[in-house]
């Protein structure tokens, strides 16, 4: 949605990670990608575990109202508790020293995610793959720690049979919860799978630990392996056939996403 | 005054400046140029970094193809270049760099950045650190001793406790301070570390 706002600054909240070079990339070329449009006056990213961290962002932003963004797959621990911590913000809607602050949604809960799923599930698949054949797995990390992170899943996975999109099946799975990612053989029953990973990077879990659990990789790679890991689709795995895509949060697409929840923001929060 | 009248008083045509591994330069112009301060008497060599994201590639990896999570590690890589007119644009590549460094201390040095003790720091974390902030006070040196001042070179304005008096970092002309209002990750990681470590040692099966 095209919005204009040159007085105001966009602020993309990420995890980011002390191990893993590629955690905080996405959110940079959404950032990057977003300032380019002039749509707002600044567009800052800022992190829990790199630089900037959300202690040292303020300074750096010099508009007087600023849109924040967690670029999250979904509403929990930290979009509730740490990050308005951290920022010192309270609500949708807060003044922080002089500024007006508007907490927006984070990103994985738009509803424009369920476009993007279907988007990316499709643009994998070779020429003339009929998605009757195939079934669509959205998997995410699952942890009794974050009961929403589920809940994200399982809205994408029903708003995907609503869409009616002409996948035979589309289900969740899970790396540390049942559904297990791992008994993908035995949840479907089509012969040609696809595999969206439901995460904003990535990070070790959609390179190194999914690839392990779906049986294309033996044992973890090192992370320069990283992008082989999709370009070598599709695999053959006991007579099935298998998509896997890179993690939903590196499409080039989310960085419209994050200024619609911006626009979301102004129609349903802004006080 | 905005982050680019702050750098163009501290950094006027025909000077230099230091922050933190970087030599900052103007030209009598007006133009501003940041290089590895190793680099600084061998321009003609070093690459041209001219995008926001190329900066932040350079600076994300150290000379031997190391992580560097922390941008104010003393590791910098030698053999670039970033020249631009625009002094807004300018700190743009200056934070692609060192996020925040520049607008850190302009805020610490005006007054308007409080210094945050290191226990306010661990007493507000939850989570996998909320027992952070039991840590003593030779805990709280260690940490110090062992992250900060071999890891990291940002020179430290917060106090351990806010019963501890610190000096406030004063502006030089050569340099620009690189001043941690706050312990970062790093340091409240570390604190978990050895709180655990206490605690380890201290419920230890008694072997004897």
């Amino acid at each position: 949605m095209p919005i204009s706002k040159p007085d105001s600054a966009l602020l993309i909240l990420g995890h980011g990670s002390t191990e893993n070079p590629d955690s905080s990339h996405p959110s940079w070329e959404h950032a990057d990608k977003i300032a380019a449009t002039g749509q707002f006056g600044s567009v800052h990213c800022a992190f829990w575990k790199e630089e900037p961290s959300f202690r040292q962002i303020w300074p750096m932003i010099e508009e007087d109202e600023v849109y924040i963004v967690p670029n999250f797959i979904s509403e929990g621990y930290f979009t509730r508790e740490v990050l308005p911590r951290e920022l010192e913000i309270e609500g949708h809607n807060c003044e922080r020293k002089g500024k007006q602050i508007h907490y927006c949604d984070p990103v994985g809960i738009h509803s424009k995610m369920t476009d993007l799923l279907i988007k990316r599930a499709k643009e994998i698949l070779d020429p003339g793959v009929e998605l009757s054949a195939t079934t669509l797995i959205i998997v995410g990390h699952g942890t009794n720690l974050n009961k929403k992170s589920v809940e994200a899943i399982k809205d994408q996975v029903a708003a995907i049979k609503e869409s009616g999109e002409p996948f035979g099946d589309v289900i969740d799975a899970y790396m540390e919860e049942a559904p297990f990612i791992a008994d993908w053989k035995t949840l479907t029953d089509s012969p040609i799978v696809i595999v969206v990973p439901f995460f904003i990077a990535d990070a070790l879990h959609s390179y190194q630990d999914i690839p392990v659990l779906l049986g294309i990789e033996s044992e973890p790679t090192e992370a320069a392996s990283q992008r082989d890991i999709f370009r070598q689709n599709p695999y053959a795995i006991e007579g099935r056939t298998l998509y896997y895509s890179s993690a939903i949060g590196t499409d080039p697409s989310l960085a419209e996403v994050i200024v619609d929840q911006v626009a979301y923001f102004d129609e349903h929060y802004r006080s | 005054m905005t982050l680019a009248d702050a750098l163009e008083n501290l950094l006027p045509p025909d000077s230099t400046l230091r922050l933190g591994e970087l030599q900052l330069s103007r030209s009598p112009e007006g133009s501003f140029r940041a290089v590895h301060s190793r680099n600084r008497d061998s321009m003609e060599r070093l690459e041209k970094l001219e995008s926001l994201a190329e900066l932040r590639e350079m600076a994300k990896f150290d000379a031997n193809n190391e992580y560097r999570p922390l941008k104010t590690a003393p590791t910098l890589k030698c053999g670039w270049v970033t020249e631009c007119d625009e002094p807004a644009e300018f700190i743009k590549r200056l934070d692609a760099i060192y996020p925040g460094l520049f607008a850190t201390w302009v805020a610490y040095d005006a007054g308007k950045l409080d210094p945050v003790s290191l226990r306010t720091t661990l007493d507000r974390q939850t989570g996998m650190y909320r027992f952070a902030g039991t840590i003593n006070d030779q805990m709280a040196n260690e940490i110090m001793r062992e992250v900060c001042s071999p890891g990291c070179i940002r020179k430290i304005a917060w106090p351990i406790d806010d019963q501890c008096a610190v000096s406030r970092i004063k502006p030089h002309k050569r340099f620009i301070p690189p001043v941690c209002t706050e312990a970062c990750t790093f340091a409240v990681s570390k604190a978990r570390e050895l709180v655990k470590k206490a605690y380890d040692k201290a419920n230890a099966p008694d072997e004897s």
